[in-house]
């Protein structure tokens, strides 16, 4: 590209074709939706598991994954940030509706005592929050199908008891981390090709 | 009614190129407006250097370990600027 002069219409055209440059074409998530899900998955089964069926004094012992996931998340979003060539506000918006939904999510953990440890709903209703807009946003209908999912369970997660609850919470996890994370990782493996 | 003048500053390829571009993010590095453009480094720095001058961009350079990192950002001004570039050339678009 030179310093040359353009036409009026020469000149529509360019910035038409470097906006479209500048737009993001696919944004793979895949990572923190898979990472998320197989926590939430292994911790929800080993819970339900471990006070159903055994005499475990901590079934809840496996949620300290949690906590690993936090990290990793942190310094991985960090990491690609810093390196990033180019920072777009879908990313930042998208950073910051997870961040805010984690603090959300980690209130209602917090204080699950007062609601008699029957937190699952709750965490449904905001995991669905936080699909079904990333999935507007990445305009990626696995998302937003999983979003329906995770509602739909939270409506059957408030009738039954916190340890049922558990089940609901690793198939929700199921239907709206782990297959969009899937799907979404292998669209963008085929993308860069 | 006479038809205003374009910004002498945005009416040239590289220049208004990397101001589109940078309207549609939030900051890019050089190297991806480098690669976006097809621009050679050493022109589009120059050209840079006077978007900047003019206060349309913000260009913050920095080192990543021993690598040095350009990073450039659109200002108010600049926004206000390529607005009004826009909204300029459509005028003399007009039938």
């Amino acid at each position: 590209m030179e310093d040359k002069e353009l036409s009026p219409q020469e000149s529509l055209d360019l910035i038409q074709q470097m906006i479209g440059k500048a737009r993001k074409r696919y944004t793979d998530n895949s990572f923190y939706f898979l990472l998320w899900g197989w926590i939430t998955i292994v911790a929800s089964v080993f819970h339900y598991v471990a006070a159903s069926y055994t005499s475990f004094e901590y079934p809840y012992a496996g949620w300290s994954l949690t906590v690993v996931g936090a990290i990793v998340s942190m310094v991985k979003g960090s990491k690609d940030g810093r390196t990033a060539k180019v920072h777009n506000y879908t990313d930042k918006m998208y950073a910051w509706l997870w961040a805010s939904l984690g603090i959300g999510m980690f209130t209602i953990i917090f204080n699950g005592q007062l609601l008699g440890w029957s937190v699952v709903p709750f965490i449904l209703l905001f995991a669905g929050i936080g699909t079904s807009v990333s999935g507007a946003m990445m305009n990626f209908l696995p998302l937003r199908i999983g979003a329906v999912i995770f509602w739909l369970l939270a409506l059957a997660a408030f009738r039954v008891d916190p340890n049922q609850q558990m089940l609901l919470m690793a198939s929700g996890v199921a239907f709206g981390y782990l297959i969009p994370g899937y799907i979404m990782k292998s669209n963008a493996k085929k993308n860069a090709i | 009614m006479p038809f205003e003048a374009l910004d002498p500053l945005l009416h040239s390829q590289l220049r208004l190129a990397v101001m589109s571009l940078l309207i549609s993010v939030e900051s890019a590095d050089f190297v991806y407006i480098k690669e976006q453009t097809g621009a050679t480094a050493g022109n589009l720095s120059v050209q840079i250097d006077k978007l900047s001058s003019a206060g349309y961009i913000s260009v913050e350079k920095k080192f990543e370990g021993k690598k040095p990192k350009t990073t450039c950002k659109i200002t108010q001004t600049g926004v206000d600027a390529f607005e009004n570039y826009v909204k300029n050339i459509q005028q003399y678009l007009k039938p």
